[in-house]
């Protein structure tokens, strides 16, 4: 299902919308941005599966095993991020197909940040489905979640139209994870050209921010929320 | 009449049992277009042919609201398909046809209640029609909403696993949505189409795809243009013969069978 949407945003919006905007080269841009956005919405998976686990039992079958809780989220987290980055891998490949050629080394950093991002993605699902302890809830939330972090992000549009269009909007979207996984991953592909990044350093810090804030905090939130059956 | 009553009944009140998912749902449509449709105002070239994005956005927006909730009656369909719940219902003391007209009819009548505030927005920021316009525009739309909902209960039927009726459902969503011109105006989908970059079937698709009927008929009457043809009004209404007919037959058939 989510191939499908990759591949129609790309092939159809993408190609369609490019026409439609000022902006040279968009369609590249658009592209790049897509694959940030997957990555994204493959991450919060994870927290649909801790309440599917809770359903099933499979909770204290986890909680029975020999390892710490903060080794137990720490590697959920992880493992979340591993597996939405290997299921987004082939779209991203695709997506490297359209954008063109890369800088190889530029390209290995923004994939580490890439990788980082997914991990936070993964720790902030887990952290939200802990605290919110309804599947219906967390769905909304998610929902509502995903619809302004996405569209308040530079994935679809530059920072400085960002601002133009609303600096409120471009306030929001200076301090995005979305922002900085976006801009990072186009800075790694060649195209930064046209998101005039001017340090990369500031959105990969951003993203490090990002990462140790979730699995850190969702940590500690996990070890509190599920002694006693406190998931409940 | 008083059995189609019952079953509208019974789907509104599935529908109300998802009211926070609907309001979830709301807000991203209406974050669409109060963000990025305000920041893509901001990018528009000339080739576009639109001077305001929000507004151009705003039509389509309630018409893509439409069709995703008019498409969820599809889903209970295959779910009660799947969980052997269609016995319960065919059980009812209701002929089999009053029984399918009222699922498609249900499911045409809740996207039209979803929509509603979708549209209700579009009428406050974009403009006001005159009331004959209004009258045409909701009897588009319910054409279009039981069109979907009839297409929807066709997929639903025929697909015995919810991972195949999301795998059609996406499929088509995604076709119809972006081979129209509910994004962005027709005449680009055919400039790419003369330029031999986009196939000539999508353009084609484009061209007779009853969510641009309906997009560009309410711009029409808002905002002035694109030219609205009366004769295009036929595309949505022969959707909608084609998939309210062909969903009851396959309703009652298929559901027979299982």
């Amino acid at each position: 299902m989510r191939a499908i949407w990759f591949v129609s945003q790309i092939a159809l919006f993408g190609l369609i919308a490019s026409r439609m905007i000022a902006i040279p080269d968009y369609f590249r841009y658009y592209v790049s941005g897509l694959s940030v956005m997957t990555l994204y919405s493959a991450a919060i998976f994870i927290g649909f599966d801790i309440y599917e686990e809770a359903e099933h039992g499979v909770f204290e079958y986890l909680l029975s095993l020999p390892v710490s809780r903060r080794q137990l989220v720490l590697g959920r987290s992880i493992g979340g991020g591993l597996r939405s980055f290997i299921y987004v891998g082939p779209l991203i490949a695709i997506s490297l197909y359209v954008i063109g050629a890369i800088n190889p080394l530029s390209f290995l950093v923004s994939l580490f940040a890439l990788f980082l991002f997914s991990f936070g993605v993964s720790g902030m699902s887990i952290t939200i489905a802990v605290m919110i302890k309804s599947s219906d809830r967390f769905d909304i939330f998610m929902g509502v979640l995903d619809a302004l972090i996405v569209r308040l992000s530079t994935a679809m549009y530059p920072l400085a139209i960002v601002q133009a269009a609303n600096p409120v909007y471009g306030g929001l979207a200076s301090f995005n994870p979305i922002t900085y996984a976006a801009d990072l991953f186009r800075w790694g592909t060649g195209i930064e050209s046209i998101i005039t990044l001017q340090n990369p350093l500031v959105p990969l810090l951003g993203i490090i921010a990002f990462f140790s804030f979730f699995t850190f905090v969702g940590v500690v939130i996990y070890d509190k929320s599920i002694e006693g059956g406190g998931w409940q | 009449m008083k059995a189609i009553l019952h079953i509208l009944e019974h789907d509104f009140r599935n529908f109300f049992r998802y009211k926070w998912w609907l309001v979830g749902l709301i807000s991203m449509n209406l974050a669409d277009l109060f963000i990025m449709a305000v920041v893509y105002n901001y990018m528009l070239s000339d080739k576009a042919g639109i001077t305001n994005y929000f507004n151009f956005f705003a039509p389509g927006l309630a018409v893509t609201g439409l069709f995703a909730s008019a498409f969820m009656i599809g889903r209970e369909i295959n779910m009660e398909r799947r969980r052997e719940v269609h016995h319960y219902m065919l059980s009812l003391p209701m002929t089999r046809l009053e029984l399918a007209i009222g699922r498609v009819l249900s499911g045409g009548l809740r996207g039209m209640l979803y929509m509603t505030p979708l549209l209700v927005t579009c009428f406050v920021f974009v403009g006001f029609p005159s009331i004959w316009q209004l009258f045409l525009i909701l009897a588009v739309l319910f054409l279009l909403a039981i069109g979907i909902s009839g297409l929807s209960i066709a997929i639903a039927v025929s697909t015995s696993s919810l991972e195949k009726f999301i795998t059609a459902r996406g499929l088509v969503y995604y076709t119809l949505f972006f081979c129209s011109s509910v994004f962005y105006p027709l005449s680009l989908i055919q400039d790419l189409g003369r330029e031999g970059k986009f196939p000539a079937f999508l353009v084609t698709l484009a061209e007779i795809n009853p969510l641009s009927t309906a997009s560009d008929m309410i711009r029409n009457f808002l905002l002035g243009s694109p030219p609205f043809f009366p004769s295009s009004l036929l595309n949505v209404l022969a959707f909608s013969a084609i998939f309210t007919f062909g969903a009851a037959f396959a309703y009652m058939k298929i559901i027979e069978r299982k």
